[in-house]
Parts: structure tokens; sequence; C-alpha cells
């Protein structure tokens, strides 16, 4: 099956000519972390491929590849490593017209910003994802159907969209709950503010009901970006909020100064029902963290956080983080202009 | 309580201090490719770069044409762009 597959991508576009060159892009790092005294290492590549097919057609996908080092009885003892795959995404898309692509496979849940948008390792400004990420997302992919695209789009306002059905999977890497939901975004490309709400109806075990609400405001006066995020679900709530102000008005991005960006977070978790195995805290949790990246030449960059962990029953901990990230793109053949 | 009230003060205490800094200085380079940062006027593909991807990430310090096709081919069913906004931003990309 997967040959045939194979197959029938590199016979499409080889006959695609060669406009539609396949890529591989992604991020490449290494991670490190201490927190509350455990310390941790991860050796991340995370590769995109992206093979268009025609002038309608496009077939792309991107896994997680780590490994995760840290000593075996958390504060003491040998180190010792295991590793994690993990294809978050394989989807193929059609682009019907200008305001729909309809979309079958394994694909991110487009509910709230981070799991869409901010989730690579080259684009997040922390390591780690918000603490309320998993509210709506379910394991964060799914295997189903998805319409989306641009509803409306004009000068003053825009408004996109996703929708989707999800059906249950239990294969071991390709795991998928059953459900359906979307998000809509009101964009207003003047002020660069988009304003997105989103739903989830889970539609196995308890049939729950999660809602969402986020923002992201990018003033083009300033090299400013805040985004925010808020989410509901019976498990529990909580909300995310984060400030990044790249220096770049120092000498312009490419000056010493100006490669540098302070950011902040702050979140929140309210937890309301105890559910195992729903990757939410146990327990209330709050935690604010600064952190400074800093965008060296040729996609590489070094960031470095510091956070303190607040948790309703049990120690509070000092989160530190540090890492280093590359960005790549290259084409999957030689040939044609650069 | 009182915590959590002061860091969201202080928050967007920084992001009002960050915009009014900005409105005195209003730089115009921000997001753009270096290498095209210098045009007079950005073209309305630059534009529509700089609203739309640059929300994100930043953009690639070196992209061929050819991988710019399949990137915002990509980038219009991830980022929602409409067919208008992918024909002009690949434009601005690809020339």
């Amino acid at each position: 099956m997967f040959r045939l597959l194979a197959l029938f991508i590199a016979g499409s576009s080889f006959i695609c000519a060669q406009e539609n060159v396949p890529i591989l892009s992604g991020g490449a790092g290494f991670l490190g972390a201490s927190k509350g005294g455990v310390n941790s290492f991860q050796p991340v590549i995370a590769p995109v491929l992206t093979i268009p097919l025609g002038d309608k057609w496009l077939i792309e996908s991107r896994a997680d590849l780590r490994g995760f080092v840290s000593r075996e009885n958390g504060t003491t003892g040998p180190y010792q490593g295991q590793f994690f795959g993990t294809l978050e995404y394989l989807q193929l898309d059609y682009n019907a017209n200008s305001h729909v692509t309809i979309t079958l496979g394994r694909f991110l849940t487009p509910f709230g910003l981070y799991t869409e948008r901010l989730s690579p390792i080259w684009i997040s400004k922390f390591q780690d994802a918000p603490l309320i990420t998993p509210i709506g997302t379910g394991q964060a992919y799914n295997n189903g159907f998805m319409l989306r695209g641009a509803l409306l789009s004009n000068s003053s306002y825009a408004i996109n969209y996703a929708a989707y059905f999800s059906t249950l999977s239990t294969v071991e890497n390709l795991g998928s709950q059953r459900g359906a939901g979307g998000r809509v975004g009101l964009f207003l490309p003047g002020a660069r503010l988009e304003i997105g709400t989103s739903y989830r109806r889970t539609l196995q075990d308890s049939h729950s009901n999660s809602v969402g609400m986020d923002f992201s405001w990018s003033p083009y006066s300033v090299p400013l970006e805040l985004k925010g995020e808020w989410a509901h679900s019976p498990n529990g709530y909580g909300y995310w909020i984060q400030a990044a102000y790249r220096l770049s008005q120092f000498g312009g991005d490419g000056s010493a100064l100006g490669r540098l960006e302070p950011v902040f977070r702050m979140q929140q978790f309210v937890r309301s029902e105890l559910v195992a195995g729903d990757s939410l805290p146990a327990h209330d949790a709050r935690l604010p963290e600064f952190g400074l990246n800093y965008y060296l030449p040729h996609e590489v960059r070094l960031n470095a956080s510091y956070g303190r962990a607040y948790f309703s029953q049990s120690t509070d901990v000092n989160v530190w983080e540090f890492g280093i990230t590359y960005r790549f793109l290259f084409p999957l053949w030689p040939g044609g202009a650069r | 309580m009182k915590r959590r009230v002061l860091l969201a003060f202080v928050t967007f205490s920084l992001a009002i201090f960050a915009v009014c800094v900005g409105q005195a200085k209003s730089p115009k380079d921000q997001n753009a490719p270096p290498a095209k940062s210098s045009k007079p006027a950005p073209s309305e593909g630059e534009k529509r770069f700089r609203t739309n991807c640059g929300r994100c990430h930043n953009p690639p310090e070196d992209i061929s044409p050819r991988e710019a096709r399949a990137v915002v081919r990509q980038m219009r069913v991830r980022a929602m762009l409409s067919a208008e906004d992918e024909k002009l931003i690949l434009a601005y990309l690809a020339p």
C-alpha cells in the first residue's frame, strides 16, 4: 500500500513539471530543561514534506522525531534515553476554489491558535506547549476530513474558517478521536488583529463540548506580538497570554541587539473534573514564564527561558529551559532556477 | 490574586509602552525579507506577506522561486489564504 502511494506521489510529481517541485522543510533542534531539579535533553527533528500535484492538489506531512534523555530516577541515577516518533499530519488537500480547500487524512486539530500555527519548534516562542493545549484538540491530531479557507477576504477584513469531522482510530501512532468541530476567525488586516472562536464536540465516551477564544495582534508600528487563548472543557479551563518584542528598532533585524527577542507568557489552568489521560495538569496550576530568543543568521535560533510553576496541591517548581533550533528548506530533487 | 493582577498589568503596560515607542520611530522594514526592505514603496505582495505570514514567523532567509511555489501552496492551506493572497505573495517571493 505504502509502495503504491510512494509510486503515485513520485510519478505524479514528475508529470507535474519542474514548477511543482516537492520540498523538504522543517526544523531541527536540541532542547534542554530543568524542571524542579529534574534535568532532561531532547534532540528533535521535525521534517515537513510538501508535494504539490498540479494546480489544485497538495500532499503535506509533518513528523516529530525526538529522543528524551533524563536520569533514571529523576534526579539520580545514570542518564537513559527513549525515542518518540509522531506522525503529526499527513493530508491530501484539494483547492476547490478561492474559498474552499478540502482536506482528507490526518491533520492538526483546528482549535485555537497554538496547535495549527505556533507548534513548530522553529516558530514557538517557548519550548513547551501551553497548559490548555489539550482542550479541544484531543491528542492534537485527528483523522478525518476538513473544509477550510477564507470565506470572505477584502482589504478591510477577512473571515477564515475550518470545519472538520474526525473518526475514531486506535492504531498505534495514528490515534484519533471521533468528533466534530472547527474554528472561525475574523482578521482585520489594517490592525493585524485576529479574533477567533473554536468549538469541538467529542462524539465518543462522554460526548462533551469544548469551546475556546483566541486573539492575535501584531501592530505594524512595532515588532510586537501579542497572542492569547482561553479554552473551556468539562475537565477544566484556562488561558495563556504571550507577548514577544523583537528589538529590531535598535539597528534593524540584523543588528546584534535587533536579533534579540524578549518574550513573556502567563498561563493558568483550573481543574474542574479529574480525568485520567486527558494530558491536562492534574490540579490547578499557574505558570508565568520569561524568555529570551536570539535569532542568528542562517535560520538558527537560540532560546532560553525561566518560569515558576505554581501547583495547588504540590510543591512549586522552577522551570529552566534552553535550546537551539534550526529551520531548513530545500527541494527534493535538483534542477530549475534558484 | 494580587500577583496575577500585577503580572497582567505589567504585561499590558509593556505592550502599550512598546506601541508608543514604535509609533515614535515607525520602522518600515519589520517582517520583510532583508533584501527587499529597501524598496521605497512595498508591493501589494509584500504587504500581503507582512499582513498574513509575518504574524506567525519570520520570512525565510533564502528561498528559490520553485521552493517558494511549494511553500506558498502549503501556506495557502495552513494560513487559509485566499487565491488572490496566494498569487500576490508568490509574485513577491518568486518574481
